[in-house]
C-alpha cells in the first residue's frame, strides 16, 4: 500500500468546495419546504380531520415505506413518460421535491410526537380563555412543540444534506457526483472519497454548532 | 415561514426556467463522467474520447453540444424521458435496445474482456475459467447480459456495481470484472491498481449513439450519423482514437 497522494487531495479540495453551495441550497430549500409540509401533516394527524386523515396516513406510509432513490426515479424518469409536461422539471427541482416529500413524512411523525409532548394543561389553559383550535395550535402548542422537536429535526436536516448525494442519479453534478467523476479520472478512489467525507463531516459539524445556538434560543423562555 | 416558502418557490421556478430554455439546435449528450478514458473529470474538466468525438460531431453538424453527466443507471431513463438527446457512453447495440432506440452507425468496435488481479491470470485465462467465480460488472451495462449468455453462466456469480468494479477486483472482493477490452487495457496502463487482462476478448461488441424514435429525434440521428461518416472518411475519428488509445478502435471489424 503506497502512501496517500496529498498533493492530489489538496488539489481536489477547492474543486469539491465549489459544489458546497449547491449541496447546501438543495438541502436548505428542501428543509424549509419539508418543515411547512410536515407541520401541516402533523397538525392534521393530531386533529384527525375525516377523509384528510386517511390521505395523510397514506402519504406518510408511502414516503416512509419506499427508498428515496426509488421515489426520485419514479418522479424524474417514470412519471414524465405518462405526463410529458413533467420533463420541464429539471434535476435540481426534482431532487428538492423528492427530498421534501420523503423527509416531510418522517418529520411529520417527529413533529406529531412533539405536539403530543406539550403538557395537556397548556391545551386546557388555551381553551379556557376561548382560543379556537387554530389559535391554540399556532400560539400555544406549536411554539412549545418546536423546542421539543428541534433536536430530531436537525437530525433530519443532517440526513438531508447527505441525501443530496443522490441527485447525481438525476443528472445534477453535486459534491458526490463531482467526486465520483474525479476519482474516475485519477483512480485515486481512497483520496477522493476521503476528501469528500471530510467536507461532509465539517458541514455537519458546523450545523451542530447552529443547533446548539438554536436550542439556547428556544430555551430562553424557560430560564429562571 | 411563508416568506421562506415564497423565496424557495421563486428559486425553484427560476432554476426550472433557466434549464428548460433548450434551443432546437442543441444536442444534449448524456454520459456518466465516470468511465475512463471515454468520459472522466480532472480538476473539474470533463474530457475523454467521447467528449472529443461529440465535440467533433457538433462542429461537423453545426449543432451546439451540451454535455449532461449523471450516474450510468440514470442515463437510459433520461433519454426516454426526453431530458437528453443521446448517450455517448460506449452504449452497445443489442436487439433489445435496437427495438427501443434508433442507433447511429457504430463508432467503436470492441470486445468483452475479463480482467483479474495481477497474479491470478494463471487461474483465470478467459470466460471458461469463470465457473464458480464472482464477477463484477457495471449495473445497466451490456456485459451482464454477455456473461449470462456464456455456456457456464449458471455457475458464475455476477455482481452488479454502480461504480468502482476495478477497485473491488484489486481489493479481492470479487475474482474478476468484465468490461470492454480497450478501456480495460487503458485502465491497467494508467491506474496504480494491480490488475491484468485475462485471455482474449470473448465477444465482439459494436457501440453507437442511441436516439429516441420520434420524427424529430430520427432527423437528429440522421444528422449525427452523416457527421460520423464524414469524420470516419476524413480520418478525424481515427485521430481521436489514436490520441486516447494509441490504436484505432473505431475501424469496422474485418469483413
Amino acid at each position: 500500500m503506497q502512501g496517500l497522494d496529498l498533493a492530489y487531495m489538496l488539489g481536489l479540495v477547492p474543486v469539491l468546495l465549489s459544489y458546497v453551495p449547491l449541496t447546501l441550497f438543495m438541502a436548505v430549500v428542501a428543509m424549509a419546504l419539508a418543515l411547512v409540509l410536515a407541520s401541516f401533516l402533523a397538525v392534521e394527524r393530531v386533529l384527525r380531520i375525516p377523509v384528510l386523515d386517511q390521505l395523510v396516513v397514506l402519504f406518510i406510509s408511502f414516503f416512509r415505506g419506499t427508498p428515496l432513490l426509488v421515489q426520485l426515479f419514479l418522479f424524474y424518469y417514470g412519471l414524465p413518460q405518462v405526463l410529458s409536461v413533467l420533463t420541464q422539471i429539471d434535476g435540481v427541482s426534482a431532487a428538492i421535491m423528492g427530498l421534501t416529500l420523503h423527509f416531510s413524512a418522517y418529520m411529520a411523525e417527529s413533529i406529531r410526537a412533539a405536539i403530543l409532548g406539550v403538557d395537556r394543561s397548556q391545551w386546557e389553559a388555551a381553551q379556557s380563555i376561548g382560543m379556537t383550535r387554530g389559535q391554540m395550535m399556532r400560539r400555544i402548542v406549536l411554539p412549545q412543540a418546536a423546542r421539543i422537536a428541534a433536536p430530531t429535526l436537525v437530525n433530519y436536516f443532517i440526513d438531508m444534506i447527505k441525501g443530496t448525494s443522490l441527485a447525481f442519479t438525476l443528472g445534477v453534478t453535486e459534491m458526490m457526483g463531482a467526486t465520483q467523476k474525479e476519482a474516475a479520472g485519477s483512480f485515486l478512489y481512497f483520496e477522493a472519497f476521503l476528501v469528500v467525507a471530510v467536507i461532509y463531516w465539517i458541514l455537519v459539524e458546523a450545523l451542530s454548532l447552529v443547533q446548539r445556538l438554536l436550542e439556547t434560543h428556544l430555551i430562553k423562555a424557560y430560564a429562571r | 415561514m411563508m416568506k421562506t416558502l415564497a423565496w424557495a418557490a421563486a428559486a425553484a421556478a427560476s432554476l426550472t426556467a433557466a434549464s428548460s430554455a433548450f434551443a432546437s439546435d442543441t444536442l444534449r449528450v448524456g454520459m456518466s463522467g465516470g468511465y475512463f478514458p471515454f468520459t472522466f473529470v480532472r480538476q473539474d474538466v470533463l474530457q475523454g474520447f467521447e467528449v472529443d468525438v461529440m465535440t467533433a460531431v457538433a462542429e461537423e453538424t453545426g449543432l451546439e453540444v451540451e454535455f449532461v453527466t449523471m450516474s450510468f443507471s440514470g442515463l437510459i431513463g433520461a433519454l426516454e424521458s426526453d431530458r437528453i438527446d443521446t448517450i455517448a457512453n460506449q452504449i452497445t447495440i443489442t436487439p433489445e435496445r435496437s427495438a427501443k432506440f434508433a442507433f447511429t452507425q457504430p463508432y467503436v468496435i470492441d470486445g468483452a474482456q475479463v480482467v483479474v488481479k495481477r497474479g491470478n491470470e494463471a487461474g483465470i485465462a478467459g470466460p471458461e475459467d469463470l465457473t464458480g467465480k464472482t464477477v463484477a460488472v457495471n449495473l445497466g451495462s451490456n456485459f451482464e447480459e454477455l456473461l449470462r449468455n456464456l455456456p457456464n453462466a449458471d455457475e458464475i456469480e455476477i455482481k452488479t456495481y454502480e461504480a468502482n468494479i476495478a477497485q473491488d477486483t484489486a481489493l479481492g472482493r470479487v475474482d474478476a470484472f468484465v468490461m470492454d477490452r480497450v478501456s480495460s487495457a487503458q485502465l491497467i496502463q494508467e491506474s496504480p491498481l494491480p490488475l491484468t487482462l485475462a485471455g482474449a476478448p470473448f465477444s465482439e461488441i459494436r457501440n453507437a449513439l442511441p436516439f429516441r424514435q420520434d420524427d424529430e429525434s430520427l432527423a437528429l440521428r440522421d444528422r449525427v450519423d452523416a457527421a460520423l461518416s464524414t469524420l470516419r472518411d476524413n480520418g478525424k475519428l481515427a485521430e481521436i482514437s489514436q490520441k486516447w488509445f494509441g490504436t484505432d478502435i473505431t475501424a469496422t471489424a474485418a469483413k
